[in-house]
């Protein structure tokens, strides 16, 4: 998908939010950014044990080095 | 826009945790995605960008060791002479908490009059809430401007330049940006 000038605006409204609320948007950001990782942590999890879900993780570790 | 222990995000206590093995053995710089995040861009990455000084096999085996003793392994190799022929050859490696496929850590040796600038060059942001060194915003922003220059690139550029608004160099920019071009894509712009 392009990405139009939306995007650029999103990101310019929520760099100008960090700034004038320095004390609310940490929480948020915080809630973001850690969600992604639990979140992919969680699929490996459930990935490893599913029938062969551990070789598929070796496979993908694999193919992340070669990245 | 001091920043509290329990603010931390999962990144922030892994590159924290990382540095501290580190900063022992050598100059660094995180540089890249991680500064942008760390100053709140709500994107996602899976890898935190490292340059250290270039080291000899011996003093890089002394790091690695000491990484994989507090809990880091290298996903390449457990032989830092393997690991060490990738950086000397230009291509990182990548180090994650042991057993975890993310954050992993992307380190890479200087390899040019430019990185050996941004180490030269390395600033402690307090707005971070991290005390870690970093290459400098100007850096950033012109790497992601006139370097690296992808949607997600120019975005982090574009909140860079939002966040420390008045605060940065524009002259600096323009000069790293030559530089740049000379240095990385001999003169093609």
């Amino acid at each position: 998908m392009v990405r139009d000038k939306s995007h650029m605006e999103q990101v310019e409204r929520w760099a100008n939010f960090i700034r004038a609320n320095p004390e609310k948007w940490k929480k948020q950001h915080k809630e973001f950014i850690d969600a992604q990782i639990i979140m992919s942590r969680r699929f490996y999890d459930r990935l490893s044990k599913t029938k062969d879900g551990k070789k598929k993780i070796i496979l993908l570790r694999n193919k992340q080095i070669q990245l | 826009m001091k920043r509290e222990v329990s603010d931390k995000t999962i990144l922030d206590e892994f590159v924290e945790d990382f540095v501290k093995v580190v900063e022992r053995h050598c100059n660094y710089i995180v540089v890249s995605g991680f500064v942008a995040i760390v100053h709140g861009r709500s994107r996602g990455t899976e890898d935190v960008d490292m340059i250290i000084e270039k080291l000899s096999l011996k003093d890089f085996d002394k790091l690695h060791v000491n990484l994989l003793k507090n809990g880091f392994e290298c996903m390449q190799s457990v032989d830092s002479k393997v690991i060490y022929d990738y950086l000397i050859n230009a291509t990182s490696v990548r180090y994650v908490r042991d057993g975890e496929f993310l954050p992993e850590m992307e380190i890479k040796f200087a390899k040019d009059e430019l990185d050996y600038y941004q180490l030269a060059t390395k600033v402690k942001l307090p707005l971070s809430g991290l005390d870690i060194w970093f290459s400098s915003i100007e850096m950033n922003i012109a790497f992601k401007e006139e370097y690296l220059k992808s949607d997600k690139d120019l975005e982090d550029a574009r909140h860079l330049r939002i966040i420390y608004k008045d605060k940065f160099s524009e002259e600096e920019i323009n000069k790293i940006k030559k530089d740049i071009n000379r240095v990385r894509m001999n003169g093609k712009r």
